[in-house]
């Protein structure tokens, strides 16, 4: 019998009360140390605040795009500027802002509302973030150095192949892609195991949060979508670069392939961006309308049924290509068809609010913005869904129109009303109510002022991506009411940022549970220790912090001296055994700066692929060799 | 305040309850969803070619692919074994089985560099080339990986530097190869079959 047999006859015994927490958990010091954290608080963190960071890029692009387009035959931007900027906003805007942020608020906010300490594999999930910031680093060092993408955020070839487009613009988009790819599909992994695995004693499927069930749909989507669009985007890259054939029509390849492959993803990231957000509006309903959710089988079964559909509907954004007419007809109907997942939860929550007490807070004006605006994109999708309205409207603004109403009111205005929901939580202090309902106010006046002319400019024949239009084709008044529209949307930007400042410093303080919400993240400290809970608890019910606190139970028998964390069984979560996270460690950076030269030099030379593999290789067997012997033990 | 403890639950299981088993399966799916979608993308560029393989291709031979395929398939057995064996935390038994895995895994990696050998089109030649080296080049980079984490596994085991973790590793090692064996028998079909069964010249 070896000391490992003899460490595993020993009784486990709770070991060294709330300090040894403390120290087991604590963040190692100095500048490596800083590198090497792997709480979910501090990644989720990380990801929140360089989403938000591009967020605001992305919307500086917005703005130089609407001075330029405020008047007729302006000459603002040059035509070939204008074409690097449209391309880098939408670029930022899905890749580094949507879904970064959404995973984030995902992995900040899932390991506390699930009762345990942190997400299954911390240090991949620091792998993710550092890749991540990698792909923000790769597409902005383009941007800056007059490589920006010019092709559009989707990359159609020819235009975006070698044949068309020199230099090196389209290839940061390109490795951009596989960049932030690899990073959600980290997190998405490491969410489907965190939910499945780790979640409180007692939360059975029917009992998780719906946040956590949008995380969970949302993830196995990113796992599922993702590969389409790596591929994709290698199709353009390796034809750039090494001469292959898959979308060049003359030897056989094909770039209306390369549309299927693209929307295949394309069309499912929009619920990756949409369905978290979902969940954030479940949360907030929920909490200020202090009432249990009506309908919860049937808003986790549409919302599953919704990343199912996904998958369905991508040829929907491709009616102009001349498809054969039966698929056009099946895809119009799979089109229509999410009007009926996404009904179903919009009628679920009225229910819920009607009979609810609402506290009209400024979460909750988010909720109800979100519910107006996502509703009118809802209305103009189920138009554009027909094929011959799309055919009339194809790639003019009421496009525009319809999927910033969709991805704006559908996701944008429920993360602001989580900021405001959640950041007593994050920080510990509450945002400031007054100045958050104008900035509602302003936000929501500001996006309808921008958006709505778009439906009518589009129906009156503006083509989107020009850079400029003449003066009789009567386009002047709206794009310029537009354009004001922008400055006020920015300058609820500003007020945000006002009110995020002002609150973290002098805001009132929140306590645990300020807002008498049901769910577990309330039950820990706010700001959260890096262990979260002193004590794991267990959920007695659907709602564990609404049921009566004498029922209140807590696991123990836990150790405090490592980072052990409780594994629960799939379906009804009963404990099943102890595990042990690994603790903080540099080599997630070491092999994300691996991975980021194999992919940031194959941009140049091939040859930098197999130095980027041999540096990760090294790296990975680095993060996996067993430092002390305290790490082979149980 | 009631309490549950847990104090009695094992610190470790080597099994699928783990959640780095789960961790493996999401790789699996991902990695799968990329093999899907590239076959898929296969079938649609031959649908659109009238001539399959495009002229100046040769037909592809079958005997070395097959017998890489046998090996490869002769490999997994041997995964299983070493990923059992890791449960009973049977030394000889884990360094035993992963050294006949890595072996016949070496077999079939050598008959495939063969078989490149006869190939009479690179990447460059047209979309079929692009395509079979695509399959040929993801394939083998993560065959490639995951028998270098097979070998450091192997290592580790052979030093004696290893516990619960390592052995977890192994069982889930297990996992993602049986996902590279069954996944080459598809990729193997169409590319090798493909063009004898629905090529025409």
């Amino acid at each position: 019998m070896n000391r490992m047999d003899k460490a595993l006859t020993q009784p486990d015994v709770e070991t060294g009360g709330v300090a040894a927490l403390r120290h087991s958990w604590r963040h190692p010091g100095g500048i490596i140390g800083w590198f090497s954290y792997d709480t979910h608080q501090a990644i989720g963190m990380r990801y929140i605040v360089t989403a938000f960071i591009f967020l605001l890029v992305g919307g500086i692009e917005a703005l130089l795009m609407r001075f330029q387009l405020a008047h007729p035959n302006s000459g603002f931007l040059s035509p070939d500027r204008y074409n690097e900027i449209f391309s880098t906003h939408g670029t930022t805007m899905m890749f580094l802002f949507a879904v970064p942020m959404m995973e984030g608020m995902g992995i900040y906010l899932v390991p506390l509302m699930l009762g345990t300490r942190n997400v299954a594999f911390p240090r991949l999930n620091a792998f993710g973030y550092w890749m991540y910031l990698g792909g923000c680093i790769f597409l902005y060092w383009g941007v800056f150095s007059n490589s920006a993408p010019d092709a559009g955020w989707f990359s159609y070839v020819p235009l975006a192949g070698p044949q068309f487009d020199f230099g090196k613009r389209v290839d940061s988009w390109c490795q951009m892609i596989t960049f932030t790819e690899v990073s959600a599909m980290c997190v998405g992994a490491e969410l489907i195991a965190t939910i499945f695995k780790m979640r409180a004693p007692g939360m059975s499927l029917n009992r998780i949060p719906l946040f956590c069930w949008s995380m969970l749909v949302q993830s196995f989507m990113v796992i599922s979508a993702m590969p389409a669009v790596m591929i994709a985007s290698s199709y353009i890259l390796v034809d750039r670069t090494s001469g292959t054939n898959f979308v060049n029509p003359a030897e056989g390849g094909d770039p209306l392939l390369y549309q299927h492959v693209f929307w295949f993803f394309g069309h499912p990231e929009v619920y990756i961006m949409f369905i978290p957000a979902l969940g954030f509006v479940s949360a907030i309903v929920v909490a200020h309308s202090r009432r249990q959710i009506f309908g919860y089988p049937a808003m986790v079964l549409s919302m599953v049924a919704t990343g199912f559909i996904a998958f369905g509907l991508w040829v929907h954004h491709m009616f102009a290509t001349g498809l054969p007419q039966i698929a056009q007809a099946y895809f119009t109907a799979a089109s229509l068809m999410i009007a009926i997942t996404s009904g179903v939860q919009i009628f679920c929550w009225i229910a819920t609010l009607w009979t609810g007490r609402i506290r009209m807070s400024t979460a909750m004006h988010f909720v109800f913005g979100f519910i107006a605006i996502f509703v009118l994109g809802g209305l103009t999708g189920v138009m554009l869904a027909s094929v011959p309205l799309d055919l009339q409207v194809h790639d003019t603004f009421f496009v525009v129109a319809h999927f910033h109403y969709v991805i704006i009111g559908g996701s944008v205005f429920p993360l602001f009303g989580a900021f405001y929901h959640w950041f007593p939580k994050m920080t510990g202090r509450m945002m400031n109510e007054p100045l958050g309902k104008i900035n509602f106010w302003v936000l929501f006046i500001g996006f309808n002022l921008t958006f709505f002319p778009m439906h009518i400019l589009g129906l009156k024949g503006m083509t989107r991506r020009i850079y400029t239009y003449s003066p009789e084709m009567g386009w002047g008044t709206l794009n310029l009411l537009a354009t004001w529209g922008a400055c006020v949307i920015a300058l609820g930007g500003v007020l945000f940022l006002v009110n995020f400042f002002w609150s973290r410093k002098a805001g009132k303080v929140a306590g645990n549970n300020p807002w008498d919400a049901d769910s577990l993240e309330w039950a820990a400290s706010s700001p959260p220790e890096n262990y979260n809970f002193e004590h794991l608890p267990v959920a007695t019910s659907r709602y564990p912090l609404w049921t009566p606190q004498e029922d209140f139970t807590v696991v123990t028998g836990l150790r405090n001296d490592r980072r052990e964390v409780l594994v629960t069984t799939l379906m009804d979560a009963k404990p099943h055994h102890r595990y042990v996270l690994p603790g903080p460690s540099i080599w997630p950076l070491l092999a994300a700066i691996g991975v980021s030269v194999g992919f940031a030099g194959s941009v140049f030379n091939n040859w930098y692929i197999v130095w980027g593999s041999i540096l990760t290789g090294l790296a990975l067997i680095g993060w996996f060799w067993p430092r002390r012997p305290v790490e082979m033990l149980p | 305040m009631n309490t549950l403890d847990v104090g009695d639950l094992p610190p470790y299981d080597i099994s699928s309850q783990s959640p780095l088993w789960w961790g493996q399966l999401c790789t699996a799916i991902i990695e799968g969803m990329m093999f899907a979608i590239l076959i898929a993308a296969y079938l649609y560029v031959r649908l659109r070619m009238d001539v399959w393989p495009p002229p100046g291709d040769q037909y592809p031979h079958l005997l070395l692919p097959t017998l890489s395929l046998i090996a490869l398939l002769i490999s997994a057995p041997f995964s299983y074994l070493a990923s059992e064996a890791a449960k009973r935390n049977d030394r000889a038994g884990m360094i035993r089985n992963l050294v006949l895995n890595l072996v016949f895994a070496a077999i079939c990696f050598t008959l495939r560099i063969l078989e490149w050998r006869s190939l009479n089109f690179n990447w460059q030649a047209d979309a079929q080339g692009s395509y079979v080296w695509a399959f040929l080049g993801l394939h083998s980079f993560d065959f490639i990986a995951d028998a270098i984490f097979t070998l450091v596994l192997l290592i580790l085991i052979l030093i004696g530097r290893y516990g619960e973790k390592q052995r977890l590793g192994v069982h889930v090692d297990s996992v993602i190869w049986y996902f590279l064996v069954a996944v080459w028998i598809p990729i193997y079909i169409v590319i090798y079959w493909g063009p004898h069964i629905f090529g025409s010249q």
